[in-house]
């Protein structure tokens, strides 16, 4: 009885597994497709898709992608650790009003955000707001209930010991915010701001009201070219994409130590 | 030697309703190590706290060498503390937690780095600056601890159960080098324990604290010998605490009259006049004759019991003896005596000389 269970709780999880991976690894032997087809055949490859990557119509994307997630990244994180901070921290009145207010966000789909945006923008006349500026101010709003959560869960894991520790050791608030608070909860922020990158890099719903035409984001530009065709260059930008991605992980977590969560200052 | 370093003046504290420290007054004078010591929730640690600054007195005062610290942070007070769970920086090497102090009073690096290594040397960890915390073990995390508080010179040191985390052997040799480290820095320490065996080993004084008042403060040996009461008597080492139900006066001495027994112990007479409503024997005072037949003429209590429990402790015996019903008296014996060692079911004869049974008004 039992090892049949265990049986179907393996078949169940490669199932789920499987389901997740394999159109990744479609994709994966899409973007070495030796025809402009999209097909699949192992035993004759061509990574000449990769190279039409490194034409304008791709870089200008991705470099704006980029350059709106960075920015998203740092704001957000400036603003989430400030939140989270008066929240959580010290916990001053109506933190948990605010909390709500700086969670909300999350409740409302994006598509109804993204039209809310542009209506409003138009109704106050910042019509010349859209494009990157509206993108950042979206993407930050986006992205700001990931990073308040990710920061509150690091600020209440605190050991307030260590604030008293450093207290008693003749260090002014300031100091104690610089020296021993922020350090600590550095993980936490690290992991936030990969997040808030990711979600900005990533996203379309919202996106796709804010964009100015010919100066769309990498997303963007692969949902628009997907329109008239599907062939392996799309294939081969998704795998960038995701490789770019996975280097952005790779890179936070290697400057905050995700895994070192509790102790801080893996090496 | 003889100027105070932090005087508690009338302090009481209450959360909410509940009064936690009750009017207490001390004065810790400089170079002193004073244990405040208490069953948990007597206020100990609610008093360590408002001398470090991380509560305000609900009432009263405390100064620090005369200033009154009235709204003063803990920052400002300089102040050592060392916390019960070492509270070391997880991010920091073991030389950057002790340097913290200094670096945050913007020491110069020379000094810095000359306070750390002495910091260092005095609790034995020369070699250990470029550890991370989790990298040391408890004991040597402990010294860490004590180190980054000392490194700043304080004038004062507080201590807040730094080793009821670690086991029996580590404490006990931790305790001679505190003490020791206390001598060669000359430093106030303030040790708050609720183990009497630490307080009596490493104090000059020892304020036992209960339900928020101070219930004795003297010397080690003092409060040992002459308890002011049945608390301190039964908290502070082992003892025999008899409930008395009458007196007579004879002289110099006292006769009391144990409760539900025939037994009456004779005791010195008390200088205060208050009512004796308790008695108390230490174990290692009842001395276990040989023999029955001996006697020495001197003005002693004779009892003769069952021994009922023999416990061997190694060095010593530790025997229960019921001289009626309702007394039965613990007696530690030496296990010199082994050519007869007591058993259980035996008849022993005790005696219990004047001098060591004291009488308690509570």
């Amino acid at each position: 009885m039992n090892w049949l269970l265990s049986v179907l709780f393996r078949l169940m999880l490669t199932g789920v597994l499987a389901f997740i991976t394999l159109p990744i690894a479609v994709v994966i032997a899409a973007s070495f497709s030796p025809t402009s087809a999209v097909t699949f055949r192992p035993w004759e490859w061509t990574a000449r898709w990769y190279g039409d990557l490194f034409s304008d119509r791709w870089l200008l994307p991705f470099v704006l992608s980029v350059k709106i997630a960075v920015t998203v990244s740092i704001v957000s994180g400036i603003i989430g650790v400030m939140a989270a901070y008066a929240v959580v921290y010290e916990k001053i009145r109506g933190s948990e009003v605010l909390m709500s207010v700086l969670l909300s966000p999350l409740s409302v789909p994006q598509i109804v955000k993204g039209v809310a945006i542009v209506l409003f923008l138009s109704l106050v006349g910042l019509q010349s707001f859209l494009g990157t500026p509206a993108l950042i101010a979206a993407h930050i709003v986006l992205a700001l209930p990931f990073v308040v959560r990710m920061v509150a869960t690091s600020i209440a894991n605190f050991d307030r010991n260590l604030d008293r520790a450093g207290q008693i050791l003749g260090a002014s608030k300031r100091q104690r915010v610089q020296h021993i608070l922020l350090p600590a909860i550095r993980p936490g922020v690290l992991s936030g701001m990969t997040f808030a990158f990711i979600i900005s890099f990533n996203n379309i719903p919202l996106s796709v009201f804010l964009v100015r035409p010919g100066d769309t984001t990498l997303p963007i530009t692969v949902i628009n070219y997907l329109e008239y065709s599907l062939d392996p260059v799309m294939a081969a930008v998704n795998v960038a994409s995701m490789i770019f991605i996975l280097a952005v992980i790779y890179l936070f977590e290697k400057v905050g130590g995700f895994s070192a969560q509790l102790y801080g200052g893996s090496k | 030697m003889n100027s105070i370093d932090i005087e508690l003046v009338s302090v009481s504290k209450s959360f909410g309703t509940i009064s936690v420290v009750k009017d207490i007054s001390l004065q810790i004078p400089k170079g002193e190590f004073v244990s405040i010591l208490g069953p948990s929730g007597c206020g100990k640690t609610t008093t360590l706290n408002m001398i470090a600054g991380f509560n305000q007195p609900s009432l009263g005062d405390i100064r620090i060498r005369g200033r009154s610290q009235g709204r003063v942070p803990p920052e400002r007070r300089n102040i050592g503390l060392v916390f019960q769970n070492y509270a070391l920086f997880p991010h920091m090497t073991v030389a950057d937690n002790v340097g913290f102090g200094l670096r945050m009073k913007g020491a110069a690096r020379s000094e810095i780095e000359s306070g750390v290594a002495s910091a260092l040397r005095s609790v034995h960890l020369e070699n250990y600056g470029a550890r991370y915390p989790r990298e040391l073990s408890g004991g040597q995390q402990q010294r860490v601890a004590l180190a980054r508080a000392i490194a700043p010179r304080p004038s004062v040191l507080l201590l807040d159960e730094p080793l009821s985390n670690l086991d029996l052997k580590l404490r006990e040799a931790m305790r001679l080098e505190l003490k020791e480290l206390q001598q060669q820095l000359g430093m106030t320490f303030v040790y708050v324990t609720h183990d009497q065996e630490e307080a009596m080993a490493m104090s000059d004084r020892i304020v036992v604290m209960w339900q928020g008042v101070i219930a004795q403060q003297g010397s080690p040996a003092s409060i040992y010998r002459h308890p002011a009461s049945s608390f301190v008597a039964d908290f502070i080492g082992k003892s025999n605490i008899l409930k008395v139900v009458g007196t007579s006066e004879q002289e110099a001495n006292i006769d009391l009259r144990l409760s539900g027994s025939a037994t009456s112990l004779r005791a010195k007479r008390p200088q205060h006049s208050q009512q004796v409503r308790f008695c108390c024997v230490r174990p290692e005072d009842i001395v276990v004759l040989s023999d029955s037949g001996e006697a020495d003429g001197r003005d002693v209590n004779r009892l003769s019991g069952t021994v009922r429990r023999v416990v061997n402790l190694g060095p010593s015996l530790e025997l229960a003896v019921e001289i009626d019903p309702n007394v039965l008296l613990t007696v530690l014996a030496r296990s010199a005596l082994s050519a007869s060692l007591p058993a259980v079911g035996d008849v022993v004869a005790l005696s219990i000389a004047p001098d060591d049974v004291q009488v308690l008004p509570e």
